[in-house]
């Protein structure tokens, strides 16, 4: 068994709520509370859920640009959170991130060149020379020529300050790459040239990825497993195909229902939740979800529902384990059951109340 | 006869630069009680189209030619392009209601909600506070809000993104107008809100028979909403035609590879027999990228990105939008001779 790249266990990152004069803390938004999953060299792990629901804090998490409250980070063996000073920076150098929006994360004032060369110099990788090459490099990656090192970041596109983004991310030959939503901001013909760049990126340079996003047919293309996040946790985990095919939490099923398709066989009944995600600095006791679960019982809020896992597939659900229980661990049993269970409330969809 | 007719819409903005036409001969009709959708990309002129109808364009824009027509059920005709201030005032938020992206921008922060959406009622209709106030609960009941009366006194901040956008539709109907423009309205919210706002609009428009231009950058959303569809490429039409002919037998070679950019999920249906799963190879990707008013190609302006593009013929002359079906326009001069129902995959194999 080899060992992964990135082991996150239990994580978690609360934020102060501080109020009045004195700026007293009065209490903590829990905007990531107990999240757990392992990344395998050169695969990639889609993160996907709502706003709010902590999948941006987790990516920044891992590289440490908040500091996690609780939980252990593991990258390539090493503990993250207990290193420091020039080991830290070390391996910040494996560890990049491409944010979402390309106008707000790349210094306007800087030419492309000292965008690309901070890192290089920061790490202190090569001469004026090897730099040129390896910025030069780097940009021939992600389609763009020389010639844009001496421009600035606006007499580029969208698109093309993505790449540059992805560029400055890879000139210092990281190992994993943070995707915190990297296509969102980009109009809908530029996204899958960026899409398809990072999936070429990842084979040529054997990259791993935590793909962050809310698109879930984006998701879907690109990652290899994939985990849904409601108000700080995982609800559900698994390998792609079988978590889109075989979803189990009602959670996942109604936000994969919820997505609109453009193919008009496949117009479904959409699962219209009621209510909104709760405040993450005050979340519902038991299931996160129980509030807006249309198959909620008793012990749903009052119990946090455990992990059940059968081959790989991972559910937060006491709904869930039960169908799994009575299916023989049969996940496509179970789903198919799932969905059932969810699909009355569809059908008859009382007034979404908000 | 349709409700709002549309022809020939120029807007363009005077700037220091030269002058930029984002809208550039626009025309499009919506039927009393029907929903249009509207795409395309930033910058493709869309909302321009909608805040010129009522003509909300902030200089230094400028509406250069073209009709609005907006009919009534009598049959009295106004052109929103010449009509008076003072009338115009009476047509917005009277018979046209107007729902925005982010509602905290149309909603003002010190007021509460029962009085914004009481002071359109007053604005429109001859009636007492009281009345008006009676009538922003009954709007509220109306978009399902949990809870009315508490959010008659609460105030914006207090409620979340899919409420206020619940309010805002509330404060647009108030006045039961016979169109509401939509501008993106769920493109700021969470999907599982989106479906609830979704399903709210199709029932609202089914029960109270209000007409809809929904302008969005999401085909699914328009897909699953819309009668008919419009797309938009650099200030103007490409493409029309009733939403299941425009998804199932696209014919611009610009929709064609909209349409074949999206990974298509092949997850679950409603019943979660998913079976399928693909990753054929990378995404079909239309190249360069979109252009700005001001560097507008010439001829047809989708042709510097197009892969059936022919020179120098698609660089000469602009297409004209041409029926080739009942209801189906498209602007393609070879749309013709790219075969009529070519299915996606085909020509998106081509476009690749």
């Amino acid at each position: 068994m080899t060992q992964p790249l990135v082991d996150v266990v239990g994580l978690e990152t609360h934020f102060p709520v501080r109020k009045g004069l004195l700026r007293r803390e009065v209490g903590d938004v829990r905007a990531v509370d107990g999240v757990s999953f392992s990344i395998e060299r050169g695969r990639t792990l889609g993160l996907v859920g709502e706003s709010g629901c902590g999948k941006t804090t987790v990516g920044r998490s891992i590289l440490r640009l908040v500091e996690p409250t609780k939980g252990n980070v593991r990258f390539d063996g090493r503990d993250v959170l207990a290193t420091g000073g020039a080991e830290l920076r070390g391996l910040r150098r494996r560890m990049q991130i491409v944010f979402q929006d390309p106008y707000g994360s790349l210094n306007p004032r800087m030419k492309v060149r000292s965008i690309l060369e901070e890192g290089l110099i920061i790490h202190r990788l090569g001469g004026a020379d090897e730099r040129l090459e390896r910025m030069t490099r780097a940009l021939a990656r992600t389609g763009l020529t020389a010639a844009a090192l001496d421009r600035y970041p606006h007499e580029f596109s969208g698109g093309q300050r993505q790449r540059i983004a992805i560029a400055r991310a890879i000139v210092i030959e990281p190992d994993f790459l943070v995707l915190d939503e990297p296509i969102s901001a980009l109009d809908v013909s530029i996204q899958a040239q960026v899409v398809n760049l990072l999936v070429e990126l990842r084979e040529q340079l054997g990259l791993t990825y935590l793909f962050i996003s809310h698109d879930l047919s984006v998701v879907e293309y690109v990652s290899d497993d994939v985990a849904v996040m409601y108000l700080g946790r995982i609800v559900e985990r698994a390998p792609a195909a079988r978590l889109y095919a075989e979803p189990l939490h009602p959670y996942a099923l109604a936000l994969f229902s919820a997505v609109p398709s453009v193919e008009p066989g496949r117009r479904r009944r959409r699962i219209v939740l009621t209510g909104d995600v709760p405040s993450p600095a005050r979340p519902p006791s038991g299931c996160r979800f129980h509030p807006r679960c249309p198959l909620a019982e008793q012990v749903c809020r009052e119990v946090e529902p455990p992990a059940t896992v059968i081959d790989g597939h991972v559910v937060h659900c006491h709904v869930a384990a039960r169908e799994l229980q009575q299916a023989g661990g049969d996940a496509a049993v179970a789903a198919a059951r799932m969905a059932a269970l969810m699909a009355p409330t569809a059908a008859s969809a009382p007034p979404a109340a908000v | 006869m349709p409700l709002l007719e549309i022809n020939n819409l120029v807007t363009a903005f005077h700037t220091p630069a030269g002058r930029v036409p984002a809208v550039d001969g626009v025309s499009l009709s919506i039927e009393r009680g029907k929903t249009l959708g509207l795409v395309g990309e930033s910058g493709c002129g869309k909302s321009v189209t909608a805040m010129s109808m009522l003509r909300l364009v902030a200089a230094p824009g400028v509406i250069e030619a073209g009709e609005i027509l907006l009919r009534d059920a009598a049959g009295g005709v106004l052109d929103l392009v010449t009509l008076p201030e003072p009338q115009l005032r009476e047509v917005r938020g009277g018979r046209i209601g107007m729902i925005f992206q982010e509602p905290m921008t149309s909603l003002n922060p010190v007021f509460t909600i029962g009085d914004q959406i009481a002071e359109a009622v007053l604005l429109h209709r001859d009636v007492s506070r009281a009345e008006a106030r009676g009538r922003a609960l009954e709007m509220l009941e109306l978009v399902r809000m949990a809870d009315p009366k508490r959010r008659l006194d609460e105030y914006p901040h207090q409620l979340s993104g899919g409420m206020r956008q619940r309010v805002v539709i509330a404060m647009a109907l108030a006045c039961e107008p016979d169109l509401i423009i939509a501008d993106e309205p769920t493109t700021a919210l969470d999907v599982t809100i989106q479906a609830q706002i979704l399903d709210l609009l199709a029932d609202l428009r089914q029960r109270l028979g209000t007409a809809i231009l929904l302008i969005t950058h999401d085909l699914g959303v328009v897909a699953e909403t819309c009668d008919d569809v419009a797309v938009m490429y650099a200030g103007r039409i490409v493409e029309q035609a009733p939403a299941h002919e425009l998804f199932g037998n696209p014919r611009h070679p610009y929709t064609i590879g909209l349409l074949a950019a999206r990974p298509e999920r092949r997850g679950p249906d409603a019943h979660g027999a998913g079976s399928g799963f693909r990753r054929a190879g990378p995404l079909r990707t239309i190249p360069g990228m979109v252009p700005a008013p001001q560097h507008f190609p010439t001829g047809c302006r989708f042709h510097p990105r197009c892969a059936f593009a022919r020179m120098p013929e698609c660089s000469g002359v602009m297409p004209a939008l041409n029926e080739l079906e009942p209801g189906h326009f498209v602007r393609c001069s070879y749309a013709d001779a790219l075969g009529p129902s070519r299915r996606m995959d085909g020509a998106a194999e081509e476009l690749a």
